[in-house]
């Protein structure tokens, strides 16, 4: 029994939203006592091995704390036994599944073990099964690679392998072509694969989604059955807690409840984990509670996932829907959300003032606020655009005058209501009244000065704000502004660019009548988005992915260290894409189109797409799309060798609209001059009116080096239009790799910024849509029915306003 | 060399249980759903700091010795020190059993002067109390005593089932009677007792022929009769030995009424450990009710449950209903079955449509299941 050791792969972050802020999925507690790692250590110690890998990614403590020593799986042991193995190189940012390379890392360990076949398993899988049985069957095969399926035929990322092979692989990790086990199981050559189907309950959870869907099926008797066995018990970490104790009135149906859980109001169909407490009158329904977390009186809680210690004040309602649990954070104070009045705070808005995204993001925001009820407001400066095209609308408020640098300067505030939303506006002949919005010497005073302005003016508006939200580093001198002059009002700031920080004199802070700079900077200029971040209650950045790789100098450079300090502060919401872009309505494309027509209406708009920028015409034609500015950040230093190489391809056409570094522009002319018949290069930047590419390429190609959010690809899916992607930033959190086994993603996506693994996912779409026009269709119908709504992300704002 | 150190006697046979110290030894027996009543002790014992325990054992100790095993689960796993088990052997070959509770002692002397303690803490293992017995050294210490023994206040009635103290105004025991016929004061020996090591050695290592056997009836009384110091710790807080099946039911239901019984659902400075015995949580069913009572791992309720502790493992099949009671571990009882003031011994079948109900209080043991109760 001792041929068999066992590689736990907790080095994918899933999709749990709040959950794994302070832990990594294998830690999160599930079915109210248990943590999900305890089923496969678990399954290891009633399997007999006693030889463990864990390879987590990032914060592993709260895994490490509960697995301590492992004698509770009795693998603490003198030889071999339990070992985590964290990442040694902290700049390589996340994937879904353990690679070759991850376990180079620690090749050490593969060397000592002396068992000769690994299993390798995630840490988030839910079952009860022998590893032995799979490792006989495999041997019964004769197999060199054999992979688990659940009893849906869902991939389970659970594979057999001799030591020998996989020390090959690993050895080799940065010769051969595939990542991890997955690729060579779906693509690898010449070795013998077999696949192994379970028949009891598995389930690899990764959302918060599925956490709450496994969590629910056990509360059916056949998977109790499946998953508790007197013969293999699940083994968990001993804690100290009392009987679960009913009280006089308790009700309760259909729910699991753990030990040392007090329940004296009502439980229907839910998961009640250790020592929580449910008052008199409150009320659980369809909901997870995990430990020590409280429901005061007369509380309702519905479709909701609270993390440990989360504490429902009084009276409060929390109900989530069946399609979108409410998730909690651990500690979190709930109560029911009351009328907040919000105040943005932004150098641009949509409609008024436009140049980037920044503007999209605040506007949406602010009309998504009004519609949910809450007081929303916004204040820019008067810019004389505005000025020009909204003269009629513009109310004077009043006039006020504001010291800056020891003078007197008359300001006055002007507003606009529109459907809800109040938009104010600051004139200043000083500071505002010029051509361009930004680009001045003096920007650093101008957005002082405007910070100082609005401060004089937070009495005067209509709701006096509960919460400010600040962009970017304009507004980075506020939290410390109200700091100094003692206002008590919390504030939460978004980097939407980390390369534009705002530096300038340190004089500025004197203009301020802010004294001793030095008592908040420690440089020698001063750094407005420093400064914000410093200062402000809770900071954000537009999506998860990002949030995390700005923990890395690799991507947030000089604020690595304020960015690391105040990570515990920091979230990650992803921007929404307006429900306006949408191939419906578009007058633009050749033929308007939607589920229904999608698969008539590309190939329409694929000939028009040909037409218009002359190149070879035919629905055969493979199309790689892009709409992008063209400089080094979006991946062109990557890009351009690969299409000089996949447009040999007679079947593949390539078309861009765009502009930016003359390098790269002269390098795609270079590539037109190659292939004149299948490229298209449009320099002239059309941001506007560039849905027709869109509408007519079959993918979306998007490499870039870095993306915060990103927006072509929430397009693009919106499009129909397959996604080509690496695997950062928000490209991370909106695109998932197709899999074709369970046929579910929305695109595809590569780990590592190279030409080659490029290459590797532009040849497997073009392959998939050639050979395979089935998956290729249900590839096109899973793109467009992801949902990336501003509603949601507005949700989310309001649910971190509700925290600070 | 450690300062305190304890020996907890489990030697007694508990008969008074009946069936259900059959094949368990008492401290082992099950108590409000989740603890053995060794637990209560034990954790006594690892929130007071004592890291070196005996146990000395003699009937049944296989049950109990499996449950405490290396004593982690209640952080008593030293490598210096920890839980020892002190079995009994017989030195002559004609001395199996210890004969009292004191001469257990006396026969792992050895064990006492290995870890040169200072003060030997002696302890039964089937009370249930939460104590802090840092608190009663300090009474040893502060009274300049050679023993001290705890006491607690009892009512009249249960007076003649203890033994009784009578103290002089200093905390000075001046008198002692093992359950006496008429009472003269209602102050029971909790038998727990603190001995300074060096009187503890000079008792066992007597020239008389006479043999002290038991702390009760002989070494309190020889003390007393040689004027020894002996001080009296009074404990205010609740305390039960739980020695009958009444006193076993009663002290379930006390748990139930009191919902703060011990801290036991809210106390973070002193909590009571078990052992776990990794099990999944209970789950109460679409037809399952459950009100003011108390449920341990493992359990499926498919009926009502009422006013009652429910042990780990225990069904409750459709359309059952458990009422007052108290059910010990791994009992499977059917559908349509009727409960009432009962307590059921562990791993019994209630078989379906089962019915009993009483005012008394009633052990249901498996062979006695049909001359109490009936089917209907």
């Amino acid at each position: 029994m001792r041929d068999l050791f066992l590689v736990v792969d907790a080095t994918s972050r899933g999709n749990f939203s709040k959950l794994t802020r302070h832990r990594v999925p294998g830690a999160i507690p599930f079915g109210g006592k248990y943590r999900l790692i305890d089923f496969t250590l678990s399954n290891c110690k009633n399997s007999g091995i006693n030889n463990v890998a864990i390879f987590p990614y990032g914060n592993y403590r709260s895994l490490s704390d509960h697995i301590g020593s492992g004698d509770r799986w009795d693998l603490s042991r003198r030889h071999d036994g339990i070992f985590i193995l964290p990442p040694k190189n902290l700049s390589i940012t996340l994937e879904n599944e353990i690679s070759f390379q991850r376990m180079y890392e620690h090749i050490e360990y593969f060397y000592r073990s002396n068992q000769e076949y690994a299993i390798i398993t995630t840490a988030n899988m839910v079952w009860n099964v022998d590893y032995y049985q799979f490792l006989e069957e495999h041997l019964k095969h004769e197999a060199d690679l054999t992979e688990v399926l659940s009893d849906m035929h869902k991939v389970l990322k659970t594979y057999i392998i001799s030591k020998k092979l996989l020390l090959e692989y690993i050895e080799n990790y940065d010769q051969i072509a595939f990542r991890n086990l997955s690729d060579v199981f779906d693509y690898g050559p010449s070795i013998k694969k077999h696949t192994i189907v379970i028949d009891t309950f598995s389930y690899n959870i990764s959302s918060a989604s599925e956490l709450y869907e496994a969590n629910m099926q056990i509360l059916l008797p056949w998977v109790r059955k499946q998953l508790f066995l007197e013969t293999r018990p699940i083994y968990s970490k001993e804690t100290m807690s009392a009987p679960s104790r009913y009280g006089d009135f308790a009700k309760i149906k259909n729910s699991i409840i753990a030990s040392g859980a007090v329940i004296e109001g009502e439980v229907e169909n839910s998961i009640i984990g250790r020592k929580v407490r449910v008052h008199y009158g409150a009320k659980i329904k369809d909901s997870i509670i995990m430990n020590q977390s409280v429901i005061e009186n007369d509380a309702l809680v519905e479709y909701s996932i609270f993390d440990k210690e989360t504490k429902v004040l009084k009276g409060s309602v929390v109900t989530g829907e069946e399609d979108e649990i409410f998730v909690s954070e651990k500690k979190q104070i709930v109560t029911t959300h009351k009328k907040l009045a919000i105040l943005q705070l932004s150098a641009e808005c949509y409609p008024y003032i436009k140049t980037g995204g920044l503007a999209d993001v605040v506007g949406a925001l602010a009309e998504e606020f009004s519609d949910m009820g809450k007081k929303s407001q916004v204040m820019l400066p008067l810019y004389p655009q505005i000025k020009e095209k909204y003269d009629l609308l513009l109310e004077l408020k009043v006039s006020n005058s504001v010291k800056y640098d020891k003078k007197m300067y008359k300001v006055n505030l002007y507003s606009i209501t529109n459907t809800n939303t109040v938009y104010y506006f600051i004139e200043s002949y000083d500071f505002f009244e010029r051509e361009k919005i930004y680009g001045y010497e003096d920007d650093g005073d101008r957005f002082a000065f405007f910070t100082v302005a609005a401060l004089s003016f937070l009495d005067t508006i209509d709701e006096h704000p509960d919460i400010i939200h600040i962009h970017d580093w304009h507004l980075g001198l506020l939290p410390l502004l109200l700091k100094t002059r003692n206002i008590d009002i919390k504030t939460l700031m978004t980097i939407h660019n980390i390369e534009y920080q705002g530096i300038y004199d340190l004089d500025i802070l004197k203009k301020l009548e802010i004294d001793n700079p030095l008592q908040y900077t420690r440089l020698s200029k001063l750094n407005f988005m420093e400064i914000g971040l410093n200062n402000a209650t809770k900071i954000s950045t537009v999506s998860e992915t990002y949030k995390d790789e700005l923990r890395y100098e690799y991507y947030s450079k000089n604020l690595v260290e304020i960015i690391n300090k105040r990570f515990r502060d920091f979230y990650g919401i992803l921007n929404g894409l307006s429900k306006d872009v949408n191939p419906t309505e578009d007058l633009e494309i050749a033929m308007k189109y939607n589920l229904v027509n999608v698969f008539t209406a590309k190939k329409v708009n694929k000939i028009d797409l040909q037409r218009r920028l002359n190149i070879n015409q035919g629905d055969n034609y493979f199309i790689i799309g892009m709409v992008s500015r063209i400089v080094e950040q979006k991946g062109f230093e990557i890009i351009i060798p690969a299409l000089h190489q996949i447009l040999e391809n007679q079947e593949i056409e390539f078309v861009i609209l765009g502009t930016g570094d003359e390098i790269y522009l002269e390098q795609l002319k270079t590539l037109k001059d190659r292939f004149p018949d299948r490229v298209s290069i449009n320099l002239t930047y059309d941001a506007t009116k560039p849905s027709y590419i869109y509408a007519g390429s079959d993918v979306f190609l998007m490499p870039s080096r870095y993306e915060p959010c990103g927006i072509g690809q929430m397009i693009a899916l919106r499009y129909g239009t397959i996604p080509i992607v690496r695997q950062t930033g928000g490209l991370n959190d909106t695109i998932d790799n197709f899999d074709t086994s369970s046929k579910r993603g929305n695109g595809f996506k590569f780990f590592n910024y190279d030409t080659r693994d490029l290459l590797f996912q532009l040849n497997n779409a073009f392959n998939l849509h050639k050979n395979n026009k089935s998956d290729w269709n249900q590839l096109i119908i899973n793109a467009m029915n992801s949902r990336f709504s501003l509603a949601d992300s507005a949700k989310k704002y309001l649910e971190l306003y509700q925290m600070i | 060399m450690k300062k305190m150190l304890a020996m907890i006697l489990v030697g007694g046979r508990g008969t008074r249980l009946g069936d259900i110290t059959k094949k368990i030894a008492k401290p082992a027996v099950s108590f409000g759903a989740k603890y053995r009543l060794i637990d209560f002790t034990l954790s006594n014992l690892s929130n007071s700091n004592i890291s070196t325990v005996g146990i000395v054992t003699q009937y049944e100790p296989f049950e109990l010795m499996n449950y405490i095993g290396s004593g982690a689960s209640w952080d008593l796993d030293y490598i210096d020190g920890g839980i020892r088990f002190l079995t009994p052997y017989s030195q002559q070959g004609d001395v199996l059993w210890q004969k009292g509770t004191a001469h257990a002692i006396k026969q792992y002397y050895r064990f006492i002067e290995e870890y040169k303690a200072e003060y030997v803490l002696i302890l039964s293992g089937d009370h249930i109390y939460k104590m802090d017995y840092n608190e009663m050294l300090k009474t040893h210490i502060e009274q300049k005593a050679e023993v001290t023994i705890a006491a607690t206040n009892i009512s009249f009635k249960e007076a003649s089932r203890f033994g009784i103290l009578e103290i002089n105004q200093d905390n000075r025991l001046v008198n002692f009677t093992e359950k006496p016929a008429n009472p003269k004061s209602t102050l029971a020996s909790m038998g727990i007792y603190i001995f300074s090591t060096s009187v503890l050695k000079e008792l066992f290592n007597r020239e008389e022929e006479e043999d002290l056997t038991d702390f009760g009836k002989d070494i309190i009384p020889h003390c007393l009769r040689m004027k020894r110091d002996l001080a009296v710790h009074v404990f205010k807080d609740y305390w039960r030995d739980v020695g009958t099946v009444n006193s076993l039911y009663n002290s379930n239901m006390d748990l139930l009424e009191d919902f703060n019984f011990l801290g036991l659902n809210s106390s973070k400075n002193f909590p009571i450990f078990s052992k776990s015995l990794n099990l999944p949580p209970h789950i109460v069913m679409d037809t399952g009710s459950v009100t003011s009572s108390v449920i341990a791992d493992g359990s499926i309720i498919a009926g009502k449950v009422h006013h009652s502790t429910l042990a780990y493992s225990t069904v409750v099949g459709l359309n059952s209903t458990v009422e007052d009671s108290v059910i010990l571990p791994n009992v499977k009882i059917g559908n349509n079955v009727y409960l009432k003031k009962v307590i059921v011994n562990q791993d019994v079948d209630i078989p379906d449509n089962y019915y009993y109900s009483s005012n008394e209080v009633c052990l249901l043991t498996e062979d006695k299941l049909l001359e109490v109760g009936e089917i209907k």
